[in-house]
């Protein structure tokens, strides 16, 4: 009993180790996969935050970053700290080419699994963890980098406590990103255009967060809305609670909101796979 | 008929490892109408077709048995595997493993199940195998004190020793298979499947694996069901042969009672003078007069088909009739025999069960 108590984290670490293998093998490919990603978008933002106030400065008469215009109830050096926010917590988000689940059902890879005395998904809750134990090590180096090259504009969180709010939500979200990619990757057994539909619910998650624009500055419509779902809770929340413009009692409604998605959206996980392996044809065999 | 070689209890009350009762398994596909109107009507409108890919088949296998599974290409052989080993379901019948339901495995029966698969990698790509097998060491809760005496064993056996921290990638193909094979060997299981497990490799180590799969079955009663195109492996790893003909068993019988069928007969081969008369008509009732048959012909040479018996007595008569420049005298090719079992069914193949 022990024994078999000890056996699933045991392997859940081996499963840890040895993703993390996999990632490091390629130094090319490390870095670009798992150090540089998440930095364009910011960046984008970045030139087109600084277009949109600097003509919103203009039409008052102002110059850039030098008066509080305000956006959306956001002004331009708020707008750069969330940006700066958006770098980091952009690293910890598990992203939609992280699996390769997909690929191994096309090719017949997953049969070898099927019977082994174990839950598959185990392999991939190691690579989970993995990317975030990783991706917070490269966090916290990129947060360093930032604020030693700008400590003027980055942003600094208002307290420990709010740093490990966002931390939770960001996690919590990262982990329902993770259960809708595997969702969307067991669509393999009955589709073949599973890299379309990551492509889009990527940018769907993203955009519905505030990858882009923060949910806050959006219509207030858009943004009852968007603020029921986990993106929000994962992107625009985190980094207005680093910020100081959210506070407990927002971050404990966000955990509830979260929680309940991911257990949702676990048993939607358990409910394909179990329908999936009922068509698989185990190809290539 | 069986060979039931082993004595030990087998499934979990004391039945058959494996047991199939009247299984089939229909895949569904559409039909796929060529032109460009067929290309319209195909995103339309598709009419589905269902393939029958097993046909009711029936099998009962015992503890220890090792069981040659062969069958032209589509014969079901492989979806047959996939269903007693619990990958994918049966359309209807019933597939059972070590008691219970292949579909329905729990963790305690998979832990006495491998899989080995020549055409799909079981261990990890991008590791050495030596990080595959201690993954698997924790899937299985292997001892720390079985995993290492496993692995010294199983790796000097097929003489990989050396190669256990390359990357599996980097190995070459005979490599690779004995690593998957010591990986599904490592937790001591009680059945295994093994589909071509030596397809594409060079005949060393087609040998040495088939040594190692003896020796494990000599040694600790394993259970092997085995598909195999190479009707050698199947010679020299397996007693029983299943064969499958169109997703239906087209004989199911001893190794030995296939073999006497075999060994019984002789393949002559008669080199002739490519110019040489022969006058066929009075050969082939000479032949017929000695239980033989012409089985090919060609400018130079002839093969005939006779029983071992009365071997002695063709030879001379061979010499006889015919201007022989070399005469080659050869078991029967148990291709041969395997071929017309497809191509007429067992009983027309020399009889028997099916």
């Amino acid at each position: 009993m022990t024994a078999a108590a000890l056996r699933a984290p045991t392997l859940l670490l081996r499963a840890v180790a040895y993703e993390f293998r996999k990632r490091i093998q390629f130094r090319a490919g490390f870095f670009v996969r798992e150090v540089l990603n998440g930095t364009v978008e910011p960046l984008v933002m970045l030139f087109v935050y600084t277009a949109l106030y600097g003509s919103a400065a203009a039409a008052a008469g102002e110059g850039v970053g030098t008066e509080p215009v305000s956006l959306g109830g956001w002004t331009y050096p708020e707008i750069i700290q969330y940006v700066a926010g958006l770098v980091v917590v952009r690293k910890l988000i598990f992203h939609s080419r992280a699996l390769d689940l997909a690929t191994e059902i096309f090719e017949g890879r997953v049969t070898k699994y099927l019977v082994m005395p174990f839950r598959f998904f185990v392999l991939h809750q190691g690579r989970f963890l993995q990317f975030t134990l990783l991706q917070l090590a490269v966090a916290a180096l990129v947060w360093c980098i930032g604020y030693a090259a700008a400590p003027a504009y980055w942003l600094v969180p208002v307290s420990v406590a709010a740093t490990l709010q966002a931390g939770v939500l960001v996690l919590m979200g990262s982990y329902c990103c993770f259960l809708i990619f595997f969702i969307l990757n067991a669509l393999a057994f009955w589709l073949d255009v599973v890299w379309s539909l990551l492509v889009m619910a990527w940018f769907v998650i993203g955009f519905s967060g505030g990858a882009l624009v923060p949910v806050s500055q959006m219509p207030a419509a858009f943004y009852g809305v968007l603020s029921l779902g986990f993106p929000y809770w994962m992107i625009t929340a985190p980094i207005e609670l680093l910020m100081g413009r959210l506070g407990t009692g927002d971050f404990l409604l966000g955990a509830g909101l979260v929680a309940g998605q991911l257990v949702a959206l676990d048993l939607l996980r358990r409910w394909v796979w179990r329908r999936g392996l009922a068509r698989y044809v185990g190809a290539g065999m | 008929m069986s060979v039931a070689s082993g004595t030990k209890p087998s499934g979990a009350d004391g039945g058959p490892v494996l047991e199939a009762r009247g299984v089939r398994k229909v895949f569904r596909t559409f039909e796929r109408v060529p032109g460009l109107r067929g290309i319209l009507k195909n995103f339309v409108a598709r009419e589905h077709v269902d393939i029958a890919a097993l046909d009711g088949v029936d099998l009962r296998v015992e503890r220890g048995e090792s069981v040659g599974l062969i069958g032209a290409n589509g014969a079901g052989k492989t979806t047959l595997v996939k269903i007693l080993a619990g990958i994918v379901p049966a359309s209807s019948g019933e597939a059972r493993l070590l008691g219970r339901d292949s579909f329905d495995l729990r963790d305690a029966e998979k832990r006495r199940l491998a899989l080995v698969m020549g055409q799909k990698s079981q261990l990890w790509w991008d590791l050495p195998p030596i990080d595959s097998f201690r993954l698997l060491k924790e899937i299985y809760g292997v001892s720390d004190a079985d995993f290492a005496e496993r692995l010294a064993r199983f790796a000097s056996m097929l003489e990989v020793e050396d190669r256990l921290k390359i990357q599996l990638r980097q190995l070459s193909l005979g490599q690779r298979m004995k690593m998957e094979i010591i990986g599904a060997f490592l937790h001591s299981p009680e059945v295994v499947f093994l589909d071509e497990p030596t397809i594409g490799l060079d005949l060393i180590s087609r040998e040495t694996i088939r040594r190692f799969l003896v020796g494990l079955s000599e040694q600790r009663a394993v259970t092997f069901v085995l598909t195999s195109h190479d009707l050698e492996d199947i010679e020299e790893t397996c007693r029983r042969i299943v064969v499958l003909d169109q997703g239906a068993v087209a004989f199911d019988g001893g190794l030995t009672d296939l073999s006497q069928r075999v060994t019984g007969k002789r393949a002559v081969e008669v080199h002739v003078h490519p110019n040489a008369r022969v006058d066929e008509e009075a050969l082939v009732a000479e032949l017929s007069r000695h239980g033989a048959e012409l089985a090919g012909r060609s400018a130079g040479s002839l093969t005939v088909i006779v029983s071992a018996e009365r071997l002695a007595e063709l030879v001379p008569r061979l010499f006889a009739m015919l201007d022989v420049k070399d005469l080659s005298v050869e078991r029967q090719p148990l291709e041969r025999l395997i071929r017309e079992i497809y191509r007429r069914g067992i009983d027309a193949a020399g009889g028997g069960e099916g």
